[in-house]
């Protein structure tokens, strides 16, 4: 499997998929070699199955910097470069422990893993079966021509290609992806890791003063919607002035944000976090009332899950795979401000709808295990090497 | 074999995508209700549905003197048929004329007052009712509750209102090994006849009349009347939504060739003969007592009233519309009380449902929602403008 990142080194979902798909399967009697650049902080495995191999040094996360202001500085030499130069390793040494391991496909993620998977596998004849977790239509909104293509190499040669959501699954084929080879397999959540409500934190209830609290939580790029929640909050404060929001994450977006905040004249009541830890994001989850997740784009969303889980409960743009699938939310259009809003006060208004909304999300978090995901993930395996045997 | 045939006759007044952001010059009524849509929805299923049914129910009346049918009208129904559709109204009076079609009473709001503590907006709603049918040209004896929701109590109030019948479903749990095709009195009511449905026979056009994984498909007229003729009993109930005909069976299954086809199929079986409900009840004893303490309604697999009060959200929502009772009838504000009465419409809690979530097909099918959250928030928000509304004009 060819990747980039691996929690906590992690920026999104890309990441927390890898993790959570290799653990289940390996568990499920699955041998997979893991691809991703070194980290430089070393990464373990987390059964005998999964063997992770770095190769080449890459300390720069790709989804951060994708925005059109500086894609020609940072995002432009940088990082292409050191994707280049991982996947060109990649490809050098998957096709060299291809003699010893056997290996039976080739699982490549985004663009990332386009070249090594299509070099890799042009010399080994393996079939390669391909997730794309996000396209750059949906990243930004003036797509760039350059990944565009890299895309569309991609879906080119992948023999199956794994869409989390319909919603991807009508991007790729935008891409030029034969409907045929596409199969959807929605992400999942441990329902048990973000359910155990251990108490808030402290410093954090010192800051919220038993207000209540609305949460953002993602990278503060225009993709995530970040600007919204901001005037929707304005919206929201002009009928409950005593409500605090929180916007968790990192981004390019953040110094607007905070000048945005401030031109609003509402920075007393949002709080910047930053970047949280597993840990923090735990707490987060059980200590909002309200989390939301107003992306103009969303592939899947799995932050909307894992607050779910916690009991959370959620609204989630309409633009978005975790809103295909889910019945426990409330579903807003990413640039109407007022319903937003509207709906934003009504959770907090009235209790009823939150504890009906976090019963039903706690249900819907249930059903959407990572064994699923791993479960229909080997049933594309399957179908991608009897294809090959053809 | 009495044959009684039965449809319901409902449009619910749809609400507008409230926002409390907007300014509220408007009158209750046009901030609430979205006539916009009520018309478009009302003019389609006129169209697809009541005018060409009506049409050939009056066809069907002229070559089978036989024949007799019978309709309840909710008055949301009539009402906005008058605002955007009076010649649909009058379609329904040409079948009254024939003399042979029968308009059932009910409440006129389409409503679960029956429910409500005290009666009297339940009694208020039934005459209201009344008074449009009259108009209309119908005379009954005979009531059928919202959604057929029924227990001793509510026919012991329409007892008490003059009513000699009243229509219920005949479920298994309340009839035991007792069959649905006779009337039965009801306990601790004295006189007044329970018809019940058969449901089996009614969803078999209802429901499954275009289902092809059903082993009678396709359902003819010449089957259905053999069924019906093969029963035992007195009577069989056929209850069902009239929107059956070209709204939930499109044309093209084949539903209005069947209902031309039936009365002339039933004429084959000499022991067969078309009633109205109060006919009925004037006609057949009663063979037995049901026995309904808890209120069972048509509704769903669990016939009860969970279908609009099984949640909490529902259940806030009821509590609100019945705390709003007093206050709105002491203000004396027509206007306040009629959009009250309106919001009483049992299908904005129906949309509230959250019945086993991962299925709720019949639910999502009618609701105009993204989810019941989405209902609720919406319904909420108006109950709670309403709400703010009736203590402005206290104050005022």
């Amino acid at each position: 499997m060819i990747g980039w990142e691996f929690p906590p080194f992690a920026s999104g979902g890309l990441g927390v998929h890898c993790l959570e798909l290799t653990s289940r399967l390996c568990a499920m009697g699955v041998e997979v070699d893991f691809f991703m650049p070194k980290s430089g902080e070393g990464v373990n495995s987390s059964h005998p199955n999964l063997h992770i191999i770095e190769v080449a040094k890459a300390d720069i996360s790709p989804y951060i910097f994708v925005s059109k202001s500086r894609r020609h500085t940072t995002y432009g030499e940088n990082l292409m470069h050191a994707v280049e130069q991982y996947n060109k390793e990649c490809a050098a040494v998957l096709v060299q422990r291809a003699k010893e391991r056997g290996y039976s496909l080739i699982h490549a993620h985004d663009w990332l893993g386009v070249k090594a998977a299509g070099e890799a596998a042009g010399k080994t004849r393996l079939p390669i079966v391909h997730t794309f977790h996000s396209t750059e239509f949906d990243r930004t909104s003036v797509p760039w021509d350059f990944l565009v293509d890299i895309e569309r190499q991609g879906v080119q040669n992948a023999d199956l290609l794994i869409a989390v959501s319909r919603r991807t699954k009508a991007q790729l084929m935008r891409l030029g992806a034969n409907e045929g080879k596409i199969r959807v397999v929605y992400n999942g959540v441990d329902a048990q890791k973000f359910n155990n409500g251990n108490g808030g934190n402290a410093a954090l209830e010192r800051f919220r003063q038993g207000r209540k609290t609305v949460l953002f939580f993602g990278r503060l790029t225009e993709q995530k919607g970040p600007m919204q929640f901001l005037h929707a909050a304005k919206k929201v404060l002009q009928v409950m002035p005593g409500t605090l929001f929180i916007v968790a994450g990192k981004g390019d977006m953040l110094p607007l944000l905070i000048n945005t905040a401030i031109e609003l004249g509402i920075k007393d009541n949002v709080m910047f976090l930053g970047y949280l830890s597993e840990e923090d994001q735990k707490r987060i989850y059980s200590a909002a009332d309200l989390y939301v997740m107003p992306s103009t784009s969303e592939p899947f969303g799995i932050t909307a899950l894992e607050a779910m889980s916690a009991g959370t409960p959620v609204i989630i743009s309409r633009t978005s795979g975790v809103g295909e699938t889910v019945k426990g939310a409330l579903l807003v259009d990413f640039w109407d401000i007022n319903g937003m809003a509207q709906k934003m006060l009504s959770v907090l208004k009235y209790p009823v709808l939150g504890s009906s909304l976090s019963n039903a999300g706690k249900e819907d978090a249930m059903k959407m295990s990572w064994e699923k995901t791993a479960q229909s993930t080997i049933e594309v395996y399957n179908e991608a090497v009897a294809r090959g045997k053809q | 074999m009495k044959a009684c045939f039965y449809f319901q006759v409902h449009q619910p007044l749809r609400l507008k995508r409230f926002s409390i952001f907007e300014s509220h010059e408007q009158s209750v009524r046009e901030r609430y209700f979205d006539n916009g849509l009520n018309r478009q929805i009302l003019e389609k299923v006129a169209k697809k549905c009541y005018l060409p049914t009506n049409a050939l129910m009056l066809e069907l009346l002229e070559k089978h003197p036989g024949m007799r049918v019978s309709y309840s009208l909710t008055g949301v129904f009539m009402e906005q048929c008058k605002m955007f559709a009076p010649y649909l109204l009058d379609s329904f009076a040409a079948l009254a004329k024939t003399g042979r079609v029968e308009f059932l009473s009910e409440t006129y709001y389409h409503s679960l007052a029956a429910l409500f503590p005290s009666k009297d907006e339940f009694v208020e709603q039934v005459k209201l009712h009344q008074r449009e049918v009259e108009k209309l040209g119908g005379k009954t004896s005979v009531f059928r509750n919202t959604e057929a929701m029924f227990s001793n109590e509510i026919a012991y109030l329409a007892q008490r209102m003059g009513y000699e019948g009243i229509l219920t479903e005949g479920i298994e749990h309340v009839l035991g090994w007792r069959s649905p095709n006779y009337l039965y009195s009801v306990k601790s009511c004295e006189g007044i006849k329970a018809m019940l449905r058969n449901y089996k026979l009614s969803d078999d056009i209802g429901y499954r009349f275009s289902a092809k994984w059903w082993s009678e498909y396709p359902l003819t007229a010449d089957k259905y009347a053999k069924w019906l003729s093969s029963l035992e009993g007195d009577c069989v109930n056929v209850f069902m939504d009239y929107e059956t005909f070209g709204e939930h069976h499109w044309e093209d299954t084949g539903i209005f060739e069947f209902l031309r086809a039936l009365p002339g199929e039933m004429g084959k079986h000499p022991n067969l003969e078309f009633v109205t409900p109060s006919m009925l009840v004037k006609s057949a004893g009663a063979v037995g007592e049901i026995d309904v303490p808890h209120v069972i309604s048509w509704a769903d697999m669990e016939r009860d009233t969970s279908a609009w009060l099984g949640n909490e959200m529902q259940r806030e929502c009821f509590g609100i519309l019945q705390e709003l009772e007093a206050p709105i009838k002491e203000l004396k504000d027509g206007e306040l009380l009629s959009a009250w009465r309106m919001l009483q419409n049992s299908d904005h809690l129906y949309y509230l449902c959250t019945k086993s979530l991962s299925d709720q097909d019949v639910h999502n099918y009618f609701s105009p929602y993204d989810s019941p959250f989405d209902a609720y928030v919406n319904f909420r928000n108006i109950l709670e403008d309403l709400r703010g509304e009736v203590k402005a004009r206290q104050k005022a």
